[in-house]
């Protein structure tokens, strides 16, 4: 969906009046079709990854949810566009303090630090994304936890059972 | 929505504000449960469709004297009970001939102007139900418009529906106040209505605005009640949050619900980070061509909240799966894929070993080899690559 550059209440409601009303983010991700998707693009990533270690298998997990978002969100939109930016500049700025500006103010930054590509909405549109982050991670965690013990598992209980599988062959 | 019915609109202006409330109370619960709904028909806004109606003050008063019993659009002090007022300041129909007995009478028709604002109204409220509580959308009520800038009470109309939006929206959140704040806001508005009653008559010429009264101790100009609106959907935002985030729907308090989010997407984050260093880790040992039924079995757990099927594949696969069918499937892979890749890694020096740069060589071709746990893998490895020579 092409969001409005300013993203007002009546603007996004209009957008929500002709296409119908918005699914909820946490029945959006937690449905299996989205976990399927995700989980092959994900695989998909680990299997093309040029780069090794931690830090690019996060970030092909990361460009892989972004991907299943559908760009629909700014975060997933911030994340696709991270990979051009982000390698060359590194992270210069030091933390700045969070509570500065009274409690909800300072969280509110916090969250907009934490949330990606979210650094200059407003309140409502930030927790609308945070709303849908989290969701989306909460699924990323599960496919990638239940792909880590796949795949840990898998060799120790194949070399375990060669025999068998052998046979099986 | 048919005329009828937006004529019993308002409350009226007589002396008994008892009679006046339950006036108010009957027609505009009619007419919010038709409007809206979905929500409750509790006692609505007085004046809010008084305002839509559009009527001057001295039409609302000659109507108030047709019409004993029944309703009459109220212009000047309508006391609503929840306090909140729509009220108009016309200047043009000073002099505008509506006679119309109101109410639910037949005769209500007989009036074009009048007919004409149900007609909107009645696109208001086609226009309303889709918006329920949100109050945006000017523009329905703004092209419906200028149809209706040639009837002849014109121009408070569009004036009044440009800020009909943000009213309504207080209008609504008032509805749900109501009934606490009958009283009291009866004893403002009595208070309030002369002064305005005075200013509305003073002030012939000008173009006419709403007067909104807001809710006790609240402000009234558009800038508080722009406020109001952006923290009412900054407060259904959090809710939303509050669900998604686990043990959150307990802790009163925005700042104390947004610490608690800030830690789950931290510790979120977190997590993926240390998943991802378990999936490097893993990575070089492992085939994936082997890993398809591993979101099958993912998608189990999942699908019981959706009561999808899927779960029965679940345990038999994901038990089976690492067993025979990785096995299995182990073999298959590797030859067909990486006969190009083979040559080239046979040359590194690292791979002394056949067997230890077959499956690495699926996952980075071409690229440089990195340290993993050699026993299991190349136990493994050389176990295929004896089966497949």
């Amino acid at each position: 969906m092409i969001p409005s550059p300013a993203s007002s209440s009546s603007g996004s409601r209009k957008r929500r009046m002709k296409r119908g009303q918005k699914a909820q983010p946490a029945t959006k991700w937690r449905t299996a079709a989205q976990e399927r998707v995700y989980g092959r693009r994900l695989l998909e990533a680990l299997r093309t990854t040029a780069a090794l270690g931690p830090r690019a298998v996060k970030e092909a997990a990361d460009s892989a949810l972004a991907l299943t978002a559908r760009g629909r969100s700014r975060w997933s939109r911030a994340i696709l566009l991270r990979t051009g930016r982000k390698i060359r500049r590194g992270r210069r700025r030091a933390r700045a303090a969070e509570a500065a500006g009274g409690r909800v103010r300072g969280r509110l930054r916090v969250l907009r630090r934490l949330v990606p590509g979210c650094r200059n909405l407003s309140a409502g549109s930030l927790l609308e994304e945070a709303a849908d982050y989290v969701a989306a991670l909460e699924m990323q965690v599960k496919a990638m936890r239940a792909l880590a013990d796949a795949l840990s598992a898998a060799p120790e209980a194949a070399a375990a059972s060669e025999p068998g599988s052998r046979g099986g062959v | 929505m048919g005329p009828a019915r937006s004529s019993g609109v308002g409350s009226g202006n007589s002396g008994a504000y008892t009679t006046e409330i339950a006036e108010s109370l009957r027609f505009e619960e009619e007419i919010h449960s038709i409007v809206h709904p979905s929500l409750d028909s509790s006692p609505a806004a007085g004046g809010s469709f008084t305002a839509l109606l559009g009527l001057p003050a001295n039409q609302a008063v000659e109507l108030l004297h047709e019409t004993g019993p029944s309703e009459a659009p109220s212009s000047a002090a309508a006391p609503s009970p929840t306090g909140e007022l729509w009220r108009l300041r016309l200047g043009e129909h000073a002099a505008g001939p509506l006679h119309l007995p109101l109410g639910c009478s037949p005769t209500f028709p007989s009036n074009a102007a009048l007919v004409e604002r149900a007609a909107r109204f009645s696109v208001f409220a086609a226009e309303d139900s889709p918006e329920l509580s949100s109050g945006g959308g000017p523009s329905p009520r703004l092209k419906a418009e200028p149809p209706d800038s040639d009837s002849p009470p014109p121009l408070p109309i569009p004036t009044e529906k440009t800020q009909r939006p943000a009213k309504r929206k207080e209008c609504e959140k008032s509805k749900a106040k109501g009934p606490a704040k009958k009283s009291k806001s009866a004893e403002e508005n009595t208070v309030a209505a002369p002064k305005e009653t005075a200013a509305e008559n003073t002030d012939g010429e000008k173009l006419p605005y709403v007067h909104v009264r807001a809710r006790r101790g609240q402000a009234t100009d558009s800038h508080s009640l722009a406020e109001r609106a952006r923290r009412e959907k900054i407060n259904a935002r959090m809710k939303l949050l509050q669900e998604l985030v686990p043990g959150c729907s307990k802790i009163t308090g925005t700042a104390l619900v947004l610490d608690e989010i800030i830690n789950h997407v931290q510790s979120l984050q977190r997590q993926v980070e240390f998943l991802s260093m378990r999936l490097a880790a893993v990575n070089p040992r492992i085939d994936f061509g082997g890993l398809d039924g591993f979101l099958l079995a993912e998608c189990g757990p999942l699908a019981t909240a959706n009561g999808r099927g899927g779960v029965a594949l679940d345990p038999a696969l994901w038990s089976s799966h690492p067993v025979t069918a990785n096995g299995a499937r182990w073999l298959p892979q590797p030859q067909i894929r990486h006969v190009d890749v083979w040559p080239t890694q046979q040359s590194s020096t690292a791979w002394t070993r056949d067997g230890a740069a077959h499956p690495h060589a699926l996952l980075n071709p071409g690229a440089s080899l990195f340290g993993y746990d050699p026993a299991s893998s190349v136990s493994l490895n050389s176990n295929q690559l004896k089966t497949e020579l």
